[in-house]
């Protein structure tokens, strides 16, 4: 096992070196990714939002929250509690994972 | 990987609904087939639709098991993800080059867990959902998928090797390379089908600038169960909408773009998605615009009245122009056919426009066969052998000779794969008659 895990991480090293390492751009949008799901994730910590909510709160353009929001929900951090008017709510779902992305089952 | 023969009766390019039926119409009659597809699973537009007029069935429900049939049949064999570089005849059948694109998993030892996926931190839009779902950078492409198999998508990929330390199997190779592969086949059938055009074709109605001004398939998505939304909403601002429009014909019959043609679906899945929108959400007004209704299908003029009675507006209407309000609503000035060309300034909070149908696959110098003008492939004898291209050995179905619907689809796939046999047994006679004419000559 510990073998193989080695084997696995010198192939990444090579991998990451044949596709050209992570550019600037790239990094920019992690950064940006990982800012804009703490910033959701801490203002839902305050019970359900809409995403026009979310938005105000977060100082974010609407769009991307809407964006983030269904990608937390796919992938089961984030459940619709109901709607407000017009607009679905969102919540986080209790005891999801806190990591940037990951840890909700795809569908 | 699926174990690769050499050799083929036939190969069938594209798994789509089309090539799906194809194949298991000619493996049926005891051929041997590989079927081969771009992109990572089967399935084509189909998988991916909510529901289909005229009957409202479930569009996955009907194409999965089609889609395992395919998979699973004894005498098919699958290569996903792989591109066709060339098809060439060669004395007697002919020679595919393949390119097997590099998914970075182990095909043969992955399980389709989906750790991998769960592991990985980054968010990417997702194709099947047309941008407005997420995805991971490593991930199965669909629920439905078939293979159930994992693809890594490099470009956003940030090397943290997450997938690859909760991998039960160890199966990611991140030094996996393309793989370049050849076959001979007895015949081909291409099932290549659709893509639609580009939604900033006509740059006065605001396609790919307006958030609320949509594509089809993305209303598709948002109706569908396992859809990325569970509501048709606004992708500005997730409000449920009150007033949707469909700008029909915005794509086709239209030689500014290039598409003369009609695309001969597009009204009836703008009426079959208005009519959802109405039973999901009551008080939604749905307003088509629209040049003709061409309800051709059986049961499709039943369908149109349907859509009548189910209170789904229909206005003869040339639209101008699309612009956009601050509040991300939409203003559509339009010529209103029916009131003698007079012109009205309309607001809805979301646009759909009902782009045209073109050709996903347009293999010019790759296949020997010959393409018309718009792209799709010609057909020399449309009326008496529909499934017929222009090369003996080659046939065609679906959307890949012009565009149409399932049920046509279908019928073409089967004729398709009924020519290909006809096309087989002729050749092996020929061959075993020319076999035994050189055996006399011999003796
Ligand atoms: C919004 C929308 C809604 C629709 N709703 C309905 C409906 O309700 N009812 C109905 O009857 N019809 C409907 N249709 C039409 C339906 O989608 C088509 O009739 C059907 O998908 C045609 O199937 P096909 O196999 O020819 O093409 P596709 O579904 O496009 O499949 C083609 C396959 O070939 C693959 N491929 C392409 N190029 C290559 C290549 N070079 N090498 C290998 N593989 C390749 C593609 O990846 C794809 O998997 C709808 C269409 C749209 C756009």
């Amino acid at each position: 096992m510990t073998e193989r895990r080695i084997q696995w991480q010198q192939d990444l090293k090579q991998f990451r070196e044949r596709m050209g390492g992570i550019s600037e751009s790239k990094k920019a949008w992690a950064k940006r990714q990982k800012d804009i799901l703490k910033a959701i994730r801490s203002a839902l910590r305050g019970g359900p939002m809409t995403v026009p909510a979310l938005a105000a709160a977060t100082r974010l353009p609407a769009r991307d929250v809407l964006w983030h929001v269904l990608a937390l929900k796919r992938y089961g951090q984030v459940v619709e509690t109901g709607l407000d008017g017009d607009y679905p709510k969102y919540g986080l779902k209790e005891g999801s994972h806190e990591s940037p992305g990951g840890s909700g089952a795809g569908k | 990987m699926a174990k690769i023969q050499a050799h083929y009766d036939g190969a069938v390019i594209g798994g789509g609904i089309a090539g799906m039926q194809a194949a298991l119409d000619l493996a049926g009659q005891g051929f041997r087939v590989l079927l081969v597809e771009r992109e990572p699973s089967i399935g084509g537009i189909m998988v991916g639709l909510n529901k289909v007029f005229p009957t409202l069935d479930c569009s996955s429900c009907i194409c999965t098991p089609r889609m395992a049939e395919a998979a699973h049949h004894e005498r098919i064999d699958l290569l996903t993800y792989t591109e066709v570089e060339e098809v060439r005849r060669t004395d007697g059948h002919f020679t595919l080059r393949l390119l097997k694109k590099p998914r970075y998993v182990v095909e043969e030892d992955c399980i389709g867990c989906g750790k991998c996926e769960q592991a990985c931190d980054w968010f990417v839009p997702h194709e099947f959902d047309y941008g407005l779902g997420a995805r991971k950078a490593i991930y199965i492409p669909h629920g439905n998928a078939i293979p159930q198999l994992p693809v890594l998508d490099p470009e956003h990929c940030m090397f943290d090797g997450a997938c690859a330390r909760v991998c039960p199997k160890n199966c990611i190779d991140f030094l996996q390379q393309p793989e370049r592969l050849e076959v001979k086949a007895g015949s081909v059938i291409i099932a290549t089908g659709l893509k639609l055009t580009p939604m900033e074709a006509k740059k006065e109605y605001g396609g790919g600038r307006y958030a609320n001004v949509i594509s089809p398939l993305l209303m598709e998505r948002m109706q569908s169960s396992n859809g990325p939304t569970g509501h048709v909403m606004r992708p500005s601002d997730g409000r449920i909408p009150r007033s949707v429009a469909y700008v029909q014909c915005a794509g086709s019959r239209d030689r500014t773009i290039g598409v003369p043609y009609c695309s001969r679906v597009c009204c009836m899945y703008a009426l079959k998605q208005a009519i959802l929108i109405r039973q999901h959400h009551p008080g939604t007004e749905v307003t088509l615009y629209y040049m003709d209704i061409r309800a051709f299908g059986k049961g499709y003029e039943q369908f149109f009245r349907r859509a009548l009675a189910e209170g789904v507006r229909v206005v003869k209407a040339k639209v101008g122009r699309i612009t956009e309000e601050p509040d991300g609503d939409l203003v559509l000035r339009v010529e209103l056919i029916d009131e003698g060309g007079r012109v009205a300034e309309i607001r809805h909070d979301l646009v759909v426009l009902s782009q045209g149908l073109i050709p996903a696959w347009r293999p010019v110098g790759i296949v020997p066969a010959r393409l018309d003008e718009d792209g799709f492939f010609e057909v020399p004898e449309v009326t008496t052998r529909p499934a017929n291209s222009s090369v003996d050995g080659i046939f065609v179905a679906g959307v890949a000779t012009g565009p149409k619907d399932i049920p046509d689809s279908i019928v073409e796939a089967g004729a398709a794969a009924m020519e290909a046999a006809m096309y087989l047994d002729r050749i092996s006679r020929v061959e075993a008659e020319e076999a035994a004419m050189s055996e006399v000559s011999n003796d």
